[in-house]
């Protein structure tokens, strides 16, 4: 038996010390492109094309789900954009609280027949409703079908080209958009999605939906969650953009080609990771037509979020994240190690497999090797103590480089205390916050298999006053 | 590999990481400081500034802009304010002056300089302040620039706003320039400049160059141009075609709305599209009819902009009405349903 859990530990070592030197290498790839923008005056960047004339019209889509206390906000945020030509699309997915409603009294909403294109097939639509004070503003009342089924009536009734998928309670910064159309504008339409940087609100003020002043949040769950997402999105995303091969767009806040997401079937209604299975679909029909279009991750513009303060939320939302990669991974199992996906194929798609995916099943036999290897002999402690440092290292010091990398470069956090404690809480994540992430992560993979679709319950207290 | 092995790699990764946090501690101290004298001395001259553009004898501002420490970066501030603010760089000679005196230099050093963003952002200042001294300087990069990257881009653009126009020629170097940068060429020359090269754009035989020609003209609404974009309407290039409609839309008006009907039977759903657009902004009365058989078209961008053409027509609530009841097509009706009450477009800015 001891011979089983040894072989164990030496696998889950290897495996910890491979990962970590992939993300070593996805952080040096960041880093170049990230550290020479790092001073570009980024207002120069978008006076050119915040001419009417030089941009494409956007519509705005915002699917919701019992965000009565978010919904308005967000939607008042989006007037506040600086965009030459948007219009607003609310879709309420069948809200059981006052979702519509509120929207139909703050914006002076009134029914409306609509011919809508059944580009994609969608739960049924109950109204379609407009502002009569912002004309462009438009609410669809829909039959509960999920964010995916949601998304899909926004697109069949907006009328631009291009769409930008936002969460309800996200509150984008007023250049975002801007910003994120500026790679599509440049390159004339080669690059067909782009994804901006989202970040968490909780401890910012947020005043009449715009950023104020941003700070930390006292609660240590919500702060190990802002150092996840500079992991995710400044290490991983960005390098993986810069390859073409990045898989995930936030599904909080994404620009995407609406012709070629429908030449694409839309969003896919049987995943609760409908954002990535959608990147991942694209990247797959690119790839089968040989088509040199990109997907690209641009790294400045930031959409605003809440993240959840409670564990029992956090637990939910990672299991329903897990199982959205579970789900993508298999049904485009196709793609993995296929020579005729390219670097998609090859690097990307074994990648999120085996660091995103798996990485949860070897962390844990890490904690219980180490656990069983100090308290009950059941390996070696040297070799123990050898995992205890590797899981330090994977799981602390790769997060704390992430908080250095963000200082680096962005510097979105104005003081000098924000970058101590940071860097310090994400020290403190490999003793506490992954092993709750590793444990949550292994149900989502097993909530794969139960096929139970829902939106996720987020408790909000809204984000803007 | 012992334990001893990773313990000092471990320790060794974390020392490096503290030696990291502190310098970046103590860049983060610095650059606040550095902010804080910047503003402070921003501040202490924004008043002799504003004396100075509205009353150029007041030369109180040379005196200040002399005595201060961080004179590039403010009056770089300055600058750049009073250009937003006013929205006139290219008429406004006391900008062009003020930068070409205290900029010229430190800009010639700083678009040599390794620092891409920093060369990136001294375009656009050039661009901004319209300092044509560096003219010559940014000719010479362009033509030593053998890829079309962002810094290309803006170089070409920069050129342009300076009223350059050997930057057509050596776009046409790069084979995939986008349309977009031609047409942004075109925007940026001055007026008189770029009337010349757009007709000349639009005798072209390149295909990428009279397109961005007449995008350019549906954009910035020359009339003068109309003959040569309705010449275009008769040639048998698709796109051209597509592009001539769309300038005609963009410019609401036409010499000869008979040159319209073939566009209505087009096998082209798009070009079917820009004449129901055309037909409404125009208010062409004698294509009612036609607009009413495009309401029932297969393709649902013709229904819209169909329906969409009769909101232009005095009479056209009451056609809508009868066609969203009477039109033999149910989509057709639908359509012209939607439209009785809809209110189209965006929040434009």
């Amino acid at each position: 038996m001891n011979i089983v859990f040894l072989i164990l530990s030496y696998v889950t070592i290897i495996y910890m010390l491979i990962s970590s030197l992939s993300y070593v290498v996805l952080f040096l790839l960041a880093f170049r492109k990230v550290h020479r923008e790092s001073e570009l005056d980024r207002r120069e960047l978008t006076e050119d094309i915040a001419g009417s004339e030089r941009t494409y019209p956007v519509s705005i889509l915002v699917p919701a789900y019992n965000e009565e206390v978010g919904v308005v906000s967000t939607v008042r945020s989006l007037l506040a954009l600086e965009y030459p030509e948007k219009e607003i699309i609310v879709i309420d997915d069948g809200s059981k609280d006052q979702t519509s409603a509120r929207m139909i009294e703050e914006f002076q909403m009134t029914e409306i027949p609509f011919a809508v294109r059944a580009y994609l097939e969608t739960a049924e639509v109950k109204a379609i409703y407009q502002s009569a004070i912002f004309p462009y503003i438009r609410l669809i009342k829909k039959a509960n079908g999920g964010k995916a089924d949601a998304l899909n009536a926004g697109i069949n009734l907006s009328s631009y080209p291009y769409f930008c998928a936002i969460d309800g309670d996200s509150i984008l910064e007023n250049d975002a958009l801007l910003k994120t159309m500026r790679p599509i504008i440049e390159s004339d339409g080669q690059i067909i999605v782009t994804g901006g940087s989202v970040r968490i609100a909780n401890g910012s003020t947020i005043s009449r939906s715009k950023v104020e002043a941003i700070d930390l949040p006292r609660h240590p769950v919500v702060l190990m969650q802002i150092i996840e997402y500079f992991r995710a999105f400044l290490i991983g995303r960005l390098a993986l953009s810069r390859m073409n091969i990045l898989l995930i767009v936030s599904g909080a806040f994404g620009v995407f080609h609406k012709e070629r997401v429908i030449r694409a079937g839309g969003y896919n209604k049987k995943t609760v990771g409908e954002d990535m299975e959608l990147v991942v679909r694209l990247h797959r029909l690119l790839k089968e037509e040989k088509s040199k279009q990109r997907i690209e991750y641009v790294p400045d513009p930031v959409c605003w979020t809440e993240a959840p303060e409670s564990l029992e939320v956090l637990r939910s939302q990672r299991i329903r994240w897990q199982r959205g990669l579970f789900e993508t991974l298999w049904t485009h199992k196709k793609m993995m190690l296929n020579p005729s996906y390219g670097s998609v194929g090859l690097v990307s798609m074994p990648y999120f497999l085996f660091v995103e995916l798996l990485g949860a099943i070897f962390e844990f036999c890490g904690y219980f090797l180490i656990f069983g290897g100090f308290f009950f002999s059941l390996i070696d402690p040297k070799i123990a103590g050898i995992l205890f440092l590797v899981t330090i290292f994977y799981g602390s010091l790769i997060s704390a480089l992430a908080v250095l990398l963000e200082e680096l470069t962005l510097h979105k956090y104005p003081k000098v205390s924000h970058l101590i404690r940071l860097y310090g809480w994400a020290l403190t994540e490999a003793f506490w916050y992954r092993p709750l992430m590793v444990i949550w992560r292994i149900q989502g993979i097993f909530a794969a298999f139960r096929k139970k679709q829902h939106w996720g319950d987020m408790k909000r207290k809204g984000i803007s006053t | 590999m012992t334990l001893s092995f990773f313990l000092l790699l471990t320790a060794s990764l974390f020392l490096l990481q503290i030696v990291l946090l502190c310098y970046l501690v103590i860049r983060k101290k610095r650059r606040q400081r550095y902010e804080e004298e910047v503003e402070s001395q921003y501040n202490h001259l924004v008043e002799p500034f504003s004396s100075y553009m509205m009353e150029p004898s007041d030369v109180r501002f040379f005196y200040a802009i002399r005595s201060i420490k961080h004179q590039e970066v403010v009056l770089e501030r300055l600058l750049n304010g009073y250009v937003a603010f006013t929205k006139e760089a290219h008429s406004s000679p006391l900008v062009k002056q003020l930068s070409e005196r205290f900029l010229t230099e430190p800009y010639r050093q700083r678009l040599n300089r390794r620092n891409w963003a920093k060369r990136i952002n001294t375009l656009h200042y050039i661009e901004d302040f319209h300092m044509v001294s560096l003219s010559p300087v940014l000719l010479e990069q362009l033509a030593i620039s053998n890829k079309l990257d962002a810094e290309t881009r803006q170089l070409i653009r920069t050129l342009a706003s300076l009223d350059e126009t050997k930057v057509l020629t050596e776009l046409s170097r790069f084979s995939n320039a986008p349309l977009r940068l031609y047409a942004d060429v075109f925007s940026r020359l001055k007026k008189e400049t770029a009337v010349k090269e757009i007709q000349s754009a639009l005798e072209s035989t390149d295909l990428s160059l009279k397109h961005a020609a007449l995008i350019f003209v549906g954009q910035s609404g020359s009339l003068a141009f109309l003959p040569a974009v309705e010449k275009e309407l008769a040639v048998p290039h698709a796109e051209t075609r597509i592009q001539a409609l769309k300038a005609i839309f963009r410019l609401e008006y036409m010499s000869d709305p008979d040159l319209l009907a073939p566009f209505f039977k087009s096998e082209i759903w798009a070009e079917r599209m820009f004449a129901a657009r055309i037909a409404g902004i125009l208010q062409l009365s004698r294509y009612k009819e036609t607009l009413g058989i495009l309401l029932g078209d297969s393709v649902w961008w013709v229904r819209y902009s169909a329906a969409e053409a009769f909101t232009h027509f005095s009479d056209g609530d009451l056609l809508l009405a009868h066609l969203a009841e009477n039109h033999p097509d149910r989509y057709g009706r639908d359509m012209a349903a939607q439209w009785q009450i809809y209110q189209p477009g965006g929040a434009r800015q």
